[in-house]
């Protein structure tokens, strides 16, 4: 027996080798109104908020424009000619209209559509239609699209919402950025995106998405036999450790998966490449090295399927053995979150790989369907629940982490104290 | 020269078994295809499948010929109805029904950005 499958029978020590205590948790996080908002003023007022990749916004000129979901902000990017990419709110400081209607695009300058007041793509207010008949008080320079604080780390753009964060980026990420440092992101600029508006609290969702112990109920079909066997059938972690306020867990992977046989149209996407899953090896060089980076597969374990890095709050950036993909989960209320899923693929060279891909997409949209469905009912219990209480299991080490962080923000006074 | 029937061919010759699943199948996107397999009797899925089940191969081989950024019209559709054949299997294989069971239909779940061609 190798210490890894050991790890598989009796109790694990995940959690004590979190520093964190085995009691019970509270469930009111997850449904109370008055919780929700103390979140959105203690953590997505105060935190570092991913919003997009770089490769979104590929040249000077490019702009998308993203909504906040559940702050009401609505912020317009842009890459400027200087290089830089920089987040504002899309709002006239005229008299607040909508500034960009599209949702991504190019363009130097911006027109709004109320009065014509135009900016440059680095906010400045250029021309105001009839300027004369305007006060002193109005002073151009003071006029331009109001700045949300915008840092880049390794092509992730993130913003902050305070007027002036208390720390900077690389601060906030903390440890995470030097673990997940010089990744090889392949296939950045060409992401598959599901959304849904999923019936529960974000907490709720993102909990189902770093704990594998119900992947053999809940996705029995669709990918339970990847992720489980009798060696583990439990599909239990095979690590996890700490990053600061974020996290990082390894999935066990089935070593003796096969096509099943009844599948006749992955055999028919696999021709000439037997005994390959969907979500097979890649063997190309960029998968080599992206494979080699020490934050895949951290464990160097036989039994590795993926891991799943969560920077704090809301994002995932997952990695498997040839590509990533990332999850965020956008609080709207205490009972309701947006729920975005993006998979970066590489474009098919050969209609074969693109049905391999198309497969991939299908049985994709099959998991989010199962995690939708399943998610009202878990949101329901929580709201009704005679205990008040959760109780966590080892493999279930990243959920625990996550809400202890979740209560630390809430409560400190500064973010200094909030990330200590 | 062009015969009458070449007017009103969709797919490439030797396909012609398929011609009647163009109109429903041939979605230009993964998301279109997808409401069609949610949207079409069982019989019918069934149907479709096992016709293009049978002619995956060959058609694969075909499609292999062209460069997939700029297929002729003809080759395009076999390309869409051989990735239809992804969702008919969701149905066929995993389901035995067109749609997941106990899952709301429609849902909230949108596919807002595919992968080149035909995503």
């Amino acid at each position: 027996m190798t210490a890894v499958e050991h790890k598989f029978t009796g109790r694990g020590s995940l959690t004590e080798g979190f520093g964190l205590s085995t009691e019970p948790l509270p469930l009111k996080p997850y449904y109370s109104r008055e919780f929700f908002e103390l979140e959105q003023k203690m953590i997505f007022r105060r935190a570092w908020l991913y919003v997009c990749r770089a490769e979104e916004l590929p040249e000077p000129g490019s702009f998308v424009v993203k909504t906040i979901h559940g702050t009401g902000v609505e912020a317009l990017i842009t890459h400027t000619k200087a290089g830089r990419i920089q987040a504002y709110y899309n709002s006239c400081p005229h008299r607040g209209s909508i500034v960009v209607k599209e949702s991504a695009g190019k363009a130097s300058r911006f027109s709004c559509p109320y009065h014509r007041w135009t900016f440059e793509n680095t906010g400045e207010l250029l021309g105001v239609p009839d300027e004369e008949n305007f006060f002193q008080s109005m002073d151009k320079k003071n006029c331009g699209l109001a700045k949300i604080a915008t840092e880049v780390w390794e092509g992730w753009v993130f913003i902050n919402l305070s007027p002036e964060p208390e720390v900077g980026l690389k601060e906030y990420l903390g440890p995470a950025k030097d673990y997940l440092s010089g990744i090889l992101y392949r296939g950045a600029h060409n992401p598959v995106v599901y959304t849904a508006v999923l019936d529960s609290n974000w907490k709720t969702a993102s909990d189902a998405f770093i704990e594998s112990y119900h992947i053999p109920h809940i996705h029995k079909k669709t990918i339970g036999t990847t992720f489980a066997s009798r060696l583990n059938p439990y599909s239990r972690l095979i690590g996890a450790r700490p990053l600061g306020i974020h996290r990082t867990i390894s999935l066990f992977g089935n070593p003796e998966y096969a096509i099943d046989p009844d599948a006749r149209v992955e055999a028919l996407g696999s021709m000439g490449q037997e005994g390959k899953s969907v979500i097979a090896a890649d063997v190309s060089e960029d998968a080599v090295r992206f494979r080699a980076h020490p934050a895949i597969n951290p464990d160097r374990s036989e039994h590795w399927s993926m891991d799943i890095n969560q920077i704090f709050p809301h994002l995932h950036i997952d990695t498997g053995p040839g590509s990533f993909w990332t999850h965020q989960f956008w609080p709207i209320d205490e009972k309701t979150c947006f729920y975005e899923v993006r998979f970066y693929i590489e474009e098919a060279r050969t209609i074969q790989e693109r049905f391999l891909q198309e497969l991939f997409i299908c049985r994709v949209g099959e998991v989010v369907l199962e995690d939708l469905s399943n998610l009202q009912f878990t949101q329901r219990g929580i709201e009704n629940s005679g205990t008040g209480v959760m109780h966590l299991q080892d493999s279930e080490v990243a959920i625990r982490h996550a809400l202890t962080q979740v209560l630390k923000w809430t409560r400190a006074q500064t973010v200094k104290e909030a990330l200590a | 020269m062009s015969t009458a029937a070449d007017m009103n061919r969709n797919l490439p010759r030797g396909f012609e078994d398929l011609e009647p699943f163009v109109a429903r199948w041939a979605g230009e996107t993964t998301a279109e295809r997808m409401a069609t397999r949610c949207e079409t009797d069982m019989n019918d899925i069934q149907a479709f499948y096992e016709a293009m089940l049978a002619r995956g191969e060959e058609a694969m081989k075909l499609i292999e010929e062209f460069p997939l950024d700029n297929l002729p019209d003809d080759v395009a559709n076999l390309s869409k109805l051989l990735l239809a054949l992804a969702q008919a299997s969701i149905a066929v294989e995993l389901h035995g029904q067109p749609r997941a069971p106990e899952s709301p239909y429609p849902n909230s779940i949108r596919l807002v950005r595919g992968t080149r061609p035909f995503g």
